[in-house]
């Protein structure tokens, strides 16, 4: 558990830390880091000295939670160890102002928001901080590590290997969205709670324009822990670990909880219309009674029946 | 900000029908979440915005994939979402064409990441629940097993009755067989004109007596319930039809006849005493015992 800091001082001590890390060090933008000339692909030297990824995910909910949703953010928190889960927000009007705020006192450059409506619908929002973009997503289809059909495990905060569909590609907003997963659900390489080896991994793919995210164990024999036996890929074998969910973007927007629309889901429908209409349907139908009726009576109005020869037979 | 879309009412009165008929389409796991037929018309989609933003958020092209550690698999065909068993092995095989080639690429950077078997840290789910897990995975199993067993032996039953059914048919020919030789027999020396007269005798009863021993045999006596002896005694004497009636209701009944259908409460046996107990006069009712 980390003390909490004034705001003033955590604001003191990054910049120092910053400029021991990386001597040229600028702000953290894509130009800035375009300087280093060092740094040309080449893997076996590490490049820490000039790149670090000081990712730090915060993650909260809102009040009045699902207790499965609440699982489902447990989980989130125990696969991410670069993550600062905090308090219930409890907000109406200002949610943006309030994250905002409360993603700044915890330092943390980016944040995940469990917002759950009515008891029912799972709404996360996915931000980067300062003044990055920011996702609202509906989630559905979740299936926490609880459940006993789920059978693998693996070490807590190794680093996950991931995988995205080449659907990502397709599109600019999907490419977005790629890369702030990516930024956010990848533990940072030499975070003091991330473990050594690589056991684990997620998959992001693209399937009728959701995002469906799985986590697997891998499973594999082997004597060394850096070569794969012969033959080792024959025996692999994936076992899921959870959670599992469904993630369907609604919006985009430019700034951290706020700012202008980038991208609206023509397809999306708010489970409320759905629910909405569902309801309509039904009433519909004492509707439709009551005017098949009254056509009825009309019809009957317009045409009379003739009288019947043989009413009066057996009247006496 | 996550307020409805703006052509809210339009869309209702005008794709309701539409509506209607997607939501029976809708996905299998999720009865919440229905796509509209067609989009709605005045979605946002700022493309130049979303790549600017992508510019700024990004890492540095250079960046080494040890810090990104992500694959892109190509997804070749269409998965159905309703289909749940090709959707997850859809998944599956991602992550397995992922997981080879992010170890191919480890291995060649020689970086260790294959956990040891002697590694012990704190896993994502606690030993607690792997231990339900695997009680329950034995559990299915076992099921299986018997299910697989009891339908083996239910198999094996069949046979054994079906080969059984063919035995006795066999020794029931066989039996027939017997009869008419013998009869044929018997014709024989009638019309030859009974020669030794005695020996025959013998030897036709004894046929007989041999036949009548071995039909006793199946129907045992005492099996039945009501039943009260399973001796053998009165099954030499008499002969023919009421010897065959007397060992039939033998059989049935043991000896002494059917015991459930007589009368039981008469006139008689209302004051018949001798089944209790005589010497409860004797002793005190109320001393405790």
């Amino acid at each position: 558990m980390g003390k909490k800091r004034k705001h003033s001082e955590t604001a003191a001590v990054a910049v120092p830390k910053k400029d021991e890390a990386a001597p040229e060090r600028p702000a953290r933008t894509l130009l800035g880091w375009k300087d280093k000339s060092e740094v040309n692909g080449d893997v076996e030297h590490d490049d820490s000295p000039v790149f670090r990824n000081k990712e730090k995910v915060l993650v909260t909910c809102s009040r009045r939670i699902n207790y499965r949703y609440r699982h489902l953010m447990l989980n989130v928190v125990s696969l991410l160890p670069h993550c600062k889960k905090d308090n219930k927000v409890e907000s109406k009007e200002t949610k943006g102002a309030t994250l905002n705020e409360l993603v700044e006192l915890k330092n943390c450059s980016s944040c995940l928001f469990f917002e759950c409506r009515k008891g029912k619908d799972l709404y996360l929002w996915m931000g980067k901080c300062p003044n990055g973009p920011s996702v609202k997503f509906l989630v559905s289809a979740v299936h926490t590590m609880e459940e006993l059909k789920l059978t693998g495990n693996h070490l807590k905060g190794s680093r996950p290997i991931l995988t995205f569909s080449t659907n990502f590609e397709k599109d600019a907003h999907w490419r977005l969205l790629k890369e702030m997963l990516l930024q956010i659900f990848e533990t940072p390489k030499d975070h003091r709670k991330a473990k050594p080896f690589h056991d684990h991994m997620f998959v992001f793919s693209i399937v009728d324009d959701h995002i469906w995210f799985r986590n697997y164990q891998i499973d594999v024999p082997h004597n060394e822990t850096d070569k794969l036996p012969r033959g080792g890929f024959e025996q692999m074998n994936l076992v899921e670990v959870g959670p599992r969910f469904c993630l369907n973007p609604i919006k985009i927007f430019g700034g951290s909880f706020g700012g202008p629309t980038l991208y609206e889901n023509p397809f999306y429908v708010s489970p409320n219309q759905i629910r909405a209409l569902e309801k309509r349907k039904k009433s519909g139908k004492f509707a439709k009674k009551v005017k098949a009726k009254t056509r009825r009576k009309m019809h009957e109005m317009s045409n009379p029946l003739e009288p019947d020869e043989f009413a009066n037979m057996w009247k006496e | 900000m996550e307020g409805p879309l703006v052509n809210d009412d339009t869309m209702i009165d005008g794709e309701a029908e539409d509506l209607n008929e997607e939501m029976s389409a809708s996905e299998s796991e999720s009865d919440e979440d229905v796509k509209l037929t067609e989009p709605s018309k005045t979605a946002v989609y700022n493309r130049d915005a979303l790549l600017d933003k992508l510019g700024d958020i990004s890492w540095p092209e250079n960046v080494g994939w040890i810090h990104t550690l992500s694959i892109d698999i190509d997804q070749e065909q269409e998965v159905d979402v309703n289909d749940d068993f090709t959707r997850e092995l859809a998944f599956y095989n991602q992550a397995f064409e992922g997981t080879k080639q992010a170890y191919q690429k480890l291995q060649s950077m020689g970086l260790a990441f294959l956990r040891p078997p002697d590694y012990y840290a704190e896993m994502v789910k606690t030993d607690n629940h792997m231990q339900k897990v695997k009680g329950r995975v034995l559990a299915e199993k076992r099921k299986m097993e018997e299910a697989e067993e009891r339908r083996k032996a239910r198999e094996a039953k069949r046979l054994a009755k079906e080969i059984q059914v063919q035995k006795t048919k066999e020794r029931a020919k066989q039996k027939k067989q017997d009869i008419e030789s013998v009869k044929k027999w018997r014709k024989q020396r009638q019309q030859s004109g009974f020669a030794d007269r005695g020996d025959d005798a013998d030897l036709g009863f004894a046929f007989e007596d041999g036949k009548s021993f071995e039909r006793s045999k199946g129907k045992r006596p005492g099996v039945s319930p009501g039943d009260r002896s399973g001796g053998k005694g009165k099954q030499a004497f008499g002969k023919g039809k009421t010897q065959k009636k007397r060992e039939f209701r033998n059989s049935k009944f043991g000896f002494g006849g059917r015991k459930g259908m007589k009368k039981q409460n008469t006139a008689d046996t209302t004051y018949d005493v001798k089944g209790f107990k005589k010497g409860e006069g004797k002793g005190n009712k109320k001393r405790k015992r």
